[in-house]
């Protein structure tokens, strides 16, 4: 199913973008919490501002009192030691006495970096010398011991984006792999699905994230397996009683057809008796070709007649029926006229032999049974560009245009799903409808130029070969 | 009548439904056919046959103790007659089958008593037409066996084509045969392009068996469609 892909690319997407996203938000977050710490640079400050406002006066060094306020609140203790001497020369009243009062180097290298006494140290130059700050035990953690190589710092833009996007590409590789597992288990379900409008039957294995859908799909599967059995039961009982019944009929009727027609035929018969014998004969024949009709439409109908296709010339079939007409027709009442132009004389179609000349043979005979009078048929096979057709039509009385409408376009009654209470025509053009569908042709009914009724029935020329 | 000797030829007909023995025996027996017997099973018919030594068999498909197409397997083992199927079963496999197997001629009930008539002739004609030397027609006579034409006392040979169509056009004396059926005869299946070859054919038929061929009265052309043979006891 193409859709599948689509489904996963659009996820995807979605979840790159919500990485970014994300990503997004929590650089903001931090900026905003870094920005209100101050970063450590409160008692730094402190000290600059206490090295800033120590003042020297004849009575020694002295601290505004705004400043020694500020060491008080915090409980901060402050020296001063002076430069040429190395010792303390001034200090805040809270100084503990564990406080040494004169530094080496290397002391103020160490307290500089870290505590004096587990008092945390901050110190700030001026002039003469170093301002020390005391901030109470445990109040910071001073750390400041790691540097970074210039490099790493230059490219630190590069190195977060670098760092950005394998996280990008780490959670796609997890959902790409997440996906391809349910993807697997998926594509059973939508091969399933996609089968079932075929009418194939569908199964799929009952175990798996879609464990429950498959059970679902097997079943609609079966449901829909046991119609299309029930339906074919129930067409195949249909076809096979209309053929149990016209064959029952064929037995008796032969018997009434034979004694009719050979009284018909008797000599010593009065002129009354031999119409009344050719009535049933006539009418016997209509029976028989309803009941060749029924069967054969009913067969065509459920796709139970098989097609057997071969290359036939069409101009040699069509002939082979009027001749059959012509042999049959002692009274002359229904002139056959082949009106075919002579040049045509092969015209190869892929065909089944004996349903086309039923077709033809059909078209004949409706123009036989609507003209009670008698009338003159023409056949007339042609061949145009990649069709070929027959035409077949008489000088008899025709029909309305309405009629020819109806015949044109609405079902038969038999094929017909409406009760319907139309006047009821027999099979016969129904079967050429069905015979030329079969070949992938149609049929057109209409006026004949003669002035009665027309019908044309076309059918494909193989690969659209032009006649020989 | 020259095909008076077709008539006297034996026919079996094999039906298990007695009306249709009744009815095809009349039919028969009004057109002049004199040696018929009938059976109703495959049992009786071989038993029949035996005795009888039929020339033609008319059979039914679907009979109480087997089938008609077991029971012409069975006669052909004896003899080697022709067979009309005339059957309610009107199946095309039904009527493949049995041409499948050698019948002469597979007819679906119901029919006219003409065209059952018709059929058997052009059966007898066709297999018998060896011992009926001479057809004869208004002008002049053909001699199958010999394969001539005798007109006015003179013998003409019959090239095989020309034996062909007219043999062709014999079995079938009186109606009408296609151009395509002629051809077929002539130069097997599927004769695509044949027709004037044909044309040519039937103008030396007509030169042999014709007084004035310019003028036909035996080998009549049905325009567009094919030739009839009109032999004296056809018309």
């Amino acid at each position: 199913m193409k859709s599948v892909p689509k489904l996963i690319r659009h996820f995807a997407n979605i979840l790159l973008l919500s990485s970014v996203l994300v990503i997004a938000l929590n650089i903001l977050l931090s900026g905003i919490f870094l920005s209100r710490q101050k970063a450590g640079g409160q008692p730094w400050t402190m000290a600059d501002e206490t090295a800033k406002a120590l003042k020297y006066t004849k009575n020694g060094y002295i601290l505004p009192e705004k400043n020694t306020s500020q060491l008080e609140k915090y409980n901060v203790w402050a020296i001063y030691i002076d430069n040429s001497t190395m010792e303390t020369a001034w200090h805040t009243d809270n100084l503990p006495e564990t406080i040494p009062s004169s530094y080496t180097v290397s002391d103020i290298a160490s307290l500089t970096r870290g505590y004096i006494d587990g008092y945390p140290a901050f110190t700030s130059g001026c002039k003469d010398g170093l301002v020390v700050l005391g901030f109470p035990k445990k109040s910071f953690w001073k750390h400041i011991y790691p540097c970074w190589d210039y490099d790493f710092i230059a490219n630190l833009p590069k190195t977060i984006l670098k760092w950005i996007l394998a996280n990008i590409l780490l959670l796609l590789v997890i959902y790409i792999t997440a996906n391809i597992q349910l993807l697997k288990s998926v594509r059973p379900i939508t091969n399933g699905i996609k089968e079932l409008p075929e009418g194939a039957p569908v199964y799929i294995k009952e175990k798996g994230l879609f464990s429950e859908l498959a059970i679902n799909i097997n079943k609609t599967s079966e449901i829909l397996q046991s119609q299309k059995y029930q339906l074919h039961k129930k067409e195949t009982a249909r076809a096979n009683w209309i053929a149990g019944v016209s064959h029952d009929i064929r037995t008796p009727l032969s018997i009434v057809m034979g004694y009719a027609g050979q009284l018909k035929e008797d000599p010593g018969l009065s002129p009354l008796a031999h119409n009344k014998a050719s009535v049933i004969v006539k009418q016997s024949r209509r029976i028989k070709n309803l009941v060749n009709d029924l069967n054969l439409a009913s067969k065509l109908e459920y796709n139970m007649q098989p097609l057997n296709l071969a290359r036939q010339n069409l101009v040699a079939i069509a002939r082979q029926v009027v001749v059959d007409f012509i042999n049959m027709d002692i009274n002359d009442k229904y002139p056959v006229e082949w009106k075919t132009d002579e040049k045509l004389t092969t015209c190869i179609v892929n065909v089944d032999k004996e349903l086309l000349k039923r077709a033809i043979n059909n078209l004949i005979q409706n123009s036989i049974n609507h003209n009670e009078e008698g009338c003159t048929i023409y056949v007339n096979v042609m061949a145009e560009g990649n069709i070929c057709s027959v035409e077949v039509s008489d000088n008899g009385t025709g029909a309305k245009d309405s009629e020819i409408e109806r015949l044109n376009n609405a079902p038969h009654y038999m094929v017909c799903d409406k009760n319907t209470t139309e006047q009821r025509h027999g099979l016969g053009l129904l079967i050429v409808k069905q015979i030329a569908a079969a070949h992938g042709g149609t049929i057109n009914i209409g006026h004949s130029s003669s002035g009665g009724f027309m019908v044309k029935f076309t059918l494909p020329l193989p690969e659209g070969k032009p006649v020989l | 009548m020259d095909s008076g000797y077709l008539k006297n030829k034996r026919i079996l007909i094999v039906d298990d439904e007695p009306e249709i023995l009744n009815m095809v025996v009349s039919i028969l027996d009004a057109e002049g056919f004199i040696s018929i017997e009938t059976a109703a099973s495959v049992k009786d018919a071989l038993n029949l046959a035996a005795s009888f030594q039929p020339e033609l068999a008319i059979l039914d498909v679907m009979l109480p103790d087997g089938d008609g197409f077991f029971l012409m397997e069975q006669l052909r083992k004896t003899g080697g007659y022709p067979v009309l199927f005339l059957t309610a079963c009107g199946e095309d496999k039904d009527k493949f089958k049995g041409f499948g197997i050698g019948a002469d001629d597979y007819m679906v009930k119901p029919f006219l008593p003409k065209e059952l008539v018709f059929r058997i002739m052009a059966i007898l004609r066709r297999s018998y037409k060896d011992e009926n030397p001479l057809v004869k027609l208004k002008d002049s006579e053909i001699n199958f066996d010999c394969a001539e034409v005798v007109k006015n006392g003179v013998h003409i040979a019959l090239t095989a084509k020309e034996y062909d169509i007219l043999a062709a056009l014999y079995r079938n004396a009186g109606r009408i045969v296609t151009i395509d059926s002629l051809c077929e005869a002539a130069w097997g299946e599927n004769p695509f392009g044949y027709e004037n070859s044909l044309m040519a054919h039937i103008r030396r038929i007509r030169e042999k068996i014709e007084l004035n061929p310019s003028r036909p009265v035996s080998l009549i052309t049905v325009k567009g469609l094919g030739y009839k043979l009109v032999t004296l006891d056809s018309q």
